[in-house]
């Protein structure tokens, strides 16, 4: 409204100025007096008068969803009372943060804070590599011992070793009946029901045939596929061919591990989760040639001899290649990554080994 | 499908003598000869692997979408076509209105996942920045967890939004009014198959080929009725 006032006064006060041009015979209707406004003309400005900081807003009729003035954004910003919203997709590093810095996110986020002392039983079960591991001979496995070049290999006899010996009769100590002839047997069949459970899923058997060390070597990578394997028999008989024991934190604390050779056939199919052949064949056997060493915690009255580890020499030719193509990581740093994250690295796995073709009479 | 793991912290309850007898004691040789005759594969799947599925990982009677990479599927039979590779990936509670991110995700759906990352590249939406983090996290998960070979062998089968958290709060209007506002946020679910995307994703829209459409003629032809008629 009193924009319209001072534009009036404005024009009156120009218009009073014009007489001096025109003519005085002509009645001027604009000489009227002042007090009738409303006769005069209006102009509009894009301003307010009231904010003396205002800019001028150049009106944009491109963009049809606001108004065409962009005016009062600030104002209308203080409308909305502020919310503080909680990023759900905040993922705090712990690593780079002060004690003080975690315990004030901890207060904000309302949780307790964690007990000074932790305590938590440890259990050693399983020791946590192979001891004086056996160095398997060069050769080994190449040739039958049925042959006159087999028969000619010499086989180191297990009597003849001096530190195996010592090592039966420290485990006669706990368990008088073992014999490393009758053990082999044994080793063969916790070696079948381990390679079971595994292709059937069955942990807790697993467990009871497969030590702790060796437990997450053996799954790796086995989660969400489909595992089937076959024992079709022995080409040789299974063989202890190495045994040490040894203390573990106390004297009396004793770990016996026996190392047996297997040579047998077997074959193997993994399948991926969408139940495509990943690896091996159900169909098609290889022999295998292993050395796995079997632990047990002799000190421990419920003690079992279980699968704890697997030597695997330098002479043994490599697996064979996964089916899939895949893209190497490139590690900046020069660690042996020989086997990529796709590759099966179970023991299962491992023991598809390419032999040259053993004829069996 | 998870597998819930029990570790047994200690041992069966046994002693040294049983343990013979538990695993059998003789050396038993196979009765089958050795010699390298290919072996009959296995038909059965072995038995104690349960393909159960449980209550707890469903949701509204479906199973809950971050555990569908869990579902195994039995190898593929002789015969039969290899089953696709799929990765069903979501990201959640992204500040963004669900009916704006609607937009998005249908531009996406049936293209190859290069071509729908290179069209949201030129999207000048704050959703596309979403879709495009959703769709390469996905396939990295699906070369490194799910084995697919080619990283661009992948299209987009499914593409959706889900309403996420909402935030209320309220503004003011003039005269001593108040009004409510919304800080909405969306879910983003997007799963990735591995081969090539059909012709027409939507099968409505598909143009019926000349046989099809004789086929149709006919079926309007034989349809054809006189009401009442002995």
């Amino acid at each position: 409204m009193t924009t319209a006032r001072l534009t009036v006064r404005l024009s009156q006060l120009s218009l009073h100025a014009l007489p001096s041009i025109r003519s005085s015979s002509v009645p001027l209707p604009l000489l009227a007096p002042a007090s009738i406004p409303t006769q005069a003309q209006l102009t509009w400005v894009s301003y307010v008068h009231r904010d003396p900081n205002y800019k001028h807003f150049a009106p944009n009729f491109g963009f049809k969803r606001k108004h065409y003035i962009e005016k009062f954004k600030k104002d209308r910003k203080q409308k909305f009372i502020k919310v503080n919203l909680p990023d759900p997709n905040e993922k705090d590093d712990y690593d780079s943060m002060t004690p003080e810095e975690i315990r004030a996110k901890m207060k904000e986020k309302g949780i307790k804070p964690v007990r000074p002392w932790q305590e938590r039983p440890v259990c050693i079960s399983s020791t946590t590599s192979t001891f004086e591991p056996y160095v398997p001979p060069e050769g080994d496995g190449k040739v039958s011992t049925l042959s006159t070049a087999g028969a000619k290999q010499k086989i180191e006899r297990l009597e003849k070793k001096g530190k195996s010996m010592m090592a039966v009769r420290k485990i006669r100590q706990f368990d008088d009946d073992f014999d490393p002839k009758l053990f082999a047997a044994d080793a063969q069949e916790i070696y079948i029901a381990s390679h079971r459970a595994l292709a059937d899923g069955d942990m807790n058997k697993l467990h009871q045939c497969v030590t702790e060390r060796a437990f997450p070597l053996v799954t790796h990578e086995s989660r969400h596929k489909t595992i089937r394997w076959q024992f079709l028999g022995s080409l040789e008989p299974p063989r202890a061919v190495h045994i040490r024991c040894t203390d573990v934190i106390s004297k009396e604390n004793i770990f016996a591990q026996v190392t047996v050779r297997f040579h047998t056939k077997q074959t193997l199919a993994v399948y991926d989760r969408f139940g495509r052949l990943l690896h091996g064949s159900e169909v098609v056997a290889r022999d295998v040639l292993e050395y796995v060493v079997f632990e047990k915690h002799m000190a421990n009255t419920y003690g079992l001899w279980r699968v704890h580890d697997k030597i695997i020499p330098d002479w043994m030719p490599p697996k064979q290649p996964v089916r899939r193509t895949y893209r190497v990581k490139e590690m900046e740093e020069e660690e042996e990554e020989a086997t990529p994250s796709k590759e099966e690295t179970s023991e299962v796995a491992d023991s598809q080994n390419e032999k040259p073709a053993v004829a069996v009479a | 499908m998870s597998r819930g793991v029990v570790v047994v912290k200690t041992f069966v309850v046994n002693c040294g003598v049983l343990s013979k007898a538990l695993w059998g004691g003789r050396f038993a040789q196979a009765a089958t000869p050795l010699l390298a005759t290919p072996h009959a594969p296995l038909i059965a799947p072995p038995s104690g692997r349960p393909f159960h599925t449980t209550e707890s990982l469903k949701k509204n009677g479906k199973m809950r979408w971050e555990y569908l990479n869990n579902k195994m599927y039995r190898p593929t039979p002789i015969g039969e076509t290899e089953r696709p590779a799929f990765v069903a990936h979501v990201k959640k509670n992204l500040k963004y209105s669900p009916d704006k991110m609607w937009y998005i995700a249908c531009l996406v759906r049936g293209l190859k996942i290069d071509d729908a990352i290179n069209q949201l590249k030129f999207v000048s939406q704050k959703g596309a920045q979403f879709a495009i983090d959703t769709l390469e996290e996905a396939r990295q998960m699906a070369i490194r967890d799910h084995y697919v070979e080619y990283p661009s062998n992948l299209w987009v089968s499914e593409s959706f939004v889900g309403r996420g958290l909402v935030y209320r709060g309220y503004r003011r209007h003039a005269r001593r009014r108040f009004g409510k506002v919304e800080y909405k946020h969306c879910h983003y679910f997007v799963t990735l198959e591995e081969g090539d995307p059909p012709q027409q994703y939507y099968t409505y829209q598909a143009k019926l080929t000349p046989e099809e459409m004789l086929q149709e003629y006919l079926k309007e032809l034989r349809k054809r009725n006189v009401p009442f008629a002995i």
